[in-house]
């Protein structure tokens, strides 16, 4: 169980896992040593709504960073969501197809995407956000978001 | 078990919000068009304030339920007033088996919502047949 981040907004608690770094845009990117595990952080699930059908780009596909990686159609939008790391999808998330409400209730654990043999993880981590930074952007956007509304 | 005279069916009061445009067509769809004698439309909005006559309706009436999103409001509301509910239906989980049919729109659902809450529409319509033990083929014989 990774330790997290949080806080509250509004009537919205948000948690940002510490144990792993973000894309700018809330895609989480996982080193798991052989593969970089790639998923939604809480903010933006929770900001894109109840999850009805995933599409992850198929096992073997390659990608460089930004590249198109999934799609996600939830009761308010569909987001095209842009891989964090470059590499080869070594395994996409079975779930995904059966139940994609893990991304919504688990979207740090059981609700990832896929898995990535990274080509050159090091160097795509630099451009990632670690977890205190994205947490202090995440809180600032969602602050925005409830003043808004 | 005897059947229950009419089942309540309780939607979803998400205004603005197509899931909950959604709810709301397939109980309209229930109560006026399918399954007219044997459903009673409630409207949340009406349990919440505490209004007498829909407390009693539910006291008197099992219900269906159609939630417009995982808060499930019409679920609970039901519950808290004491009433019984038959089956809750999601309709993210009805959409999940009807992907054809994508719903958009609020004050006007698209032919894809239409058709969505139609679908859903006939789902409540079994689960009504279901509680009151009607044999609809052999009274159409």
């Amino acid at each position: 169980m990774p330790e997290y981040l949080e806080t509250t907004v509004d009537k919205f608690l948000f948690k940002v896992a510490k144990d792993r770094c973000y894309s700018s845009a809330g895609v989480w990117a996982l080193d798991l040593g052989n593969v970089v595990r790639v998923g939604l952080s809480d903010f933006l699930q929770q900001r894109s709504g109840d999850v009805a059908f995933v599409e992850v780009k198929p096992v073997g596909t390659l990608l460089a960073v930004e590249d198109w990686v999934a799609t996600i159609e939830t009761i308010k939008v569909n987001i095209e969501l842009l891989s964090p790391v470059a590499g080869k999808i070594a395994r996409v998330n079975p779930l995904m197809e059966t139940t994609p409400e893990q991304i919504n209730l688990d979207p740090y654990g059981e609700g990832w995407l896929c898995e990535i043999e990274a080509s050159d993880w090091e160097a795509d981590r630099v451009d990632l956000l670690d977890a205190p930074t994205y947490f202090t952007r995440m809180k600032s956007e969602a602050e925005e978001e409830a003043k808004k509304s | 078990m005897r059947a229950p005279k009419q089942i309540a069916i309780v939607p979803c009061s998400g205004i603005g919000k197509t899931y909950g445009s959604v709810s709301r067509e397939a109980a309209y769809i229930t109560t006026d068009e399918i399954r007219p004698g044997d459903t009673r439309l409630v409207a949340l909005s009406r349990l919440v304030l505490g209004d007498e006559d829909a407390r009693g309706v539910i006291a008197d009436c099992p219900a269906v339920t159609i939630d417009g999103c995982k808060l499930a409001c019409a679920t609970k509301m039901v519950q808290e007033s004491g009433g019984t509910v038959l089956q809750d239906f999601a309709v993210l989980d009805v959409y999940r088996r009807y992907r054809q049919f994508k719903p958009q729109g609020i004050a006007e659902l698209n032919e894809g919502g239409q058709q969505l809450a139609r679908a859903l529409a006939e789902e409540i319509a079994q689960a009504v047949d279901q509680a009151m033990q009607v044999d609809r083929e052999g009274q159409n014989g």
